[in-house]
Parts: C-alpha cells; sequence; structure tokens
C-alpha cells in the first residue's frame, strides 16, 4: 500500500538536493534502504553521503538496511548527516 | 527526579550566558555547580575560522536532549537542577555555542553528569555546524562520537 510522507533535509544534504523538504509516495513496507535509492534517484547528488548517512522515521534514527519502516500517512523522515553539535 | 528538580533545554540563536545558566541551576541545598561552556575555535587544520553556523532538527533535538537530561538523572539521582543552551545559527568566533549547568549536594556528581551530557550530545543530537573559512569552501563537520561519520562504527548495509 502506498504512503505519503514528508522528507526533511538537513545540512550537507539539504546542499546536495537544493531542498529543505518534500512530500514522497512510498510503499508503507519500504525498507530504510529503499528508501534512501528512491531519494538518490530523485536526487542524483545525495551519493555522495550515501556511506555517512542514517535516517530518522518519526524522530527515531534507523541506519540504512533491510528491516521494513512500516511508514504511516503523514509520517515525517530526516535525511540525517553525521552529527556536529556541541 | 530529585524533589522539585528542573531539566531547561533551550535551542536559540541569541547570544548564551554563562552567567545566566548558573544563576538557573542554583539551589539552596547543592554546594556544587558544574558549568562546560563550548566555544567556537579560530581555526582548523591550519586554516582560520571566521565564524561557525548551526542548524537543527530542533523537535528531535528537543527530544534527544530531554532523553539525556533522563539519563542524568537516572544515573546521578542526587542531580538537582539541569540547563542546557545550544545556540543556532551564526556563532562568531569565541563565542559560546554550547553551555550546560548541573548542579548536585557534592560535586563528583554534577563534574561526570557535565562530562555525559556533553559527550551524549555529541554522539546522539541532531544540530550540525558549518565551518565558514577566511579562505576556501564551507565545511560541514563530523563529530567523531557521531556513529554514522567517517570511520564511524555503525556497519554499513549494502
Amino acid at each position: 500500500m502506498n504512503t505519503e510522507v514528508s522528507v526533511l533535509y538537513f545540512a550537507k544534504s539539504a546542499e546536495l538536493t537544493g531542498l529543505k523538504s518534500e512530500i514522497i509516495t512510498v510503499s508503507s513496507n519500504v525498507t530504510s534502504a529503499q528508501l534512501w535509492q528512491h531519494l538518490e534517484e530523485k536526487h542524483p547528488r545525495l551519493t555522495v553521503i550515501r556511506d555517512q548517512v542514517v535516517l530518522a522515521v518519526r524522530q527515531e534514527y534507523v541506519p540504512l538496511s533491510e528491516q521494513p519502516l512500516t511508514l504511516r500517512e503523514g509520517d515525517e523522515v530526516a535525511v540525517i548527516p553525521p552529527l556536529s553539535g556541541g | 527526579m530529585a524533589l522539585n528538580g528542573r531539566d531547561a533545554i533551550s535551542l536559540t540563536t541569541d547570544k548564551l550566558s554563562a552567567d545566566a545558566v548558573s544563576e538557573s541551576v542554583t539551589c539552596a541545598s547543592c554546594g556544587a555547580i558544574s558549568l562546560f561552556i563550548g566555544t567556537t575555535r579560530d581555526h582548523f587544520e591550519g586554516m582560520k575560522v571566521v565564524r561557525l553556523e548551526y542548524e537543527a532538527y530542533v523537535p528531535m533535538a528537543e527530544l534527544e536532549l530531554s532523553r539525556i537530561c533522563s539519563d542524568i538523572r537516572t544515573k546521578w539521582p542526587s542531580v538537582r537542577h539541569i540547563n542546557i543552551q545550544h545556540r543556532l545559527g551564526v556563532v562568531p568566533v569565541t563565542e559560546a555555542s554550547v553551555i550546560i549547568g548541573i548542579s548536585s549536594p557534592h560535586r563528583s556528581d554534577s563534574l561526570e553528569a557535565v562530562k555525559f551530557c556533553i559527550d551524549t550530545l555529541k554522539a546522539t543530537v541532531p544540530i550540525w555546524k558549518k565551518e565558514i573559512y577566511e579562505s576556501g569552501e564551507p565545511r560541514w563537520k563530523e563529530n567523531k562520537e557521531c556513529l554514522w561519520a567517517d570511520g564511524g562504527l555503525i556497519p554499513k548495509v549494502n
């Protein structure tokens, strides 16, 4: 089943896509790796950060893996480059 | 939580004040206030840094900071008040980007809790820092504490 979720871009990922956010439609049992693949296909410049990125789904960190995400309509997914707070 | 212990968390573009943080965690039954101030350095690998710019995923950063406060209170139950302030936007060199203040009855708990707080903040809170140099391209920094930084600990799954 397809679900509409919002994707937030931060730091380097926002610069690479030229976006702060967008709405995408994906299968609700997409894996984090597949979701990233989808974003890379839309924004090929994201490839350069592929090995140093995790996602945050409903404000919980999710590494890129084969685990299905169980997305719900309206969920917020964020692209999280390496942290540099503090 | 210690009786009437307060957690104060703020993400702000305003200039931070160590005096204000210290006053906010003061309490009559505490013999110790420990403060950490993170300031911006003027150089990186021989390049002159003119300023830092900070960005945050604000709702999740607040959530992670409140988790840190909760972890602190579990590990050091005597901790009384906690105040964590992180600046966002432009931070000129030598100004504070983060201030952490923690009070406790005796000094070892607040000292240890402050160290834990900044170490965990650097590993888990979704805040990013960009260094702007006098010459050369700006660079997004990466904390070595972050598991998914280059050379980090998270195994990559292809």
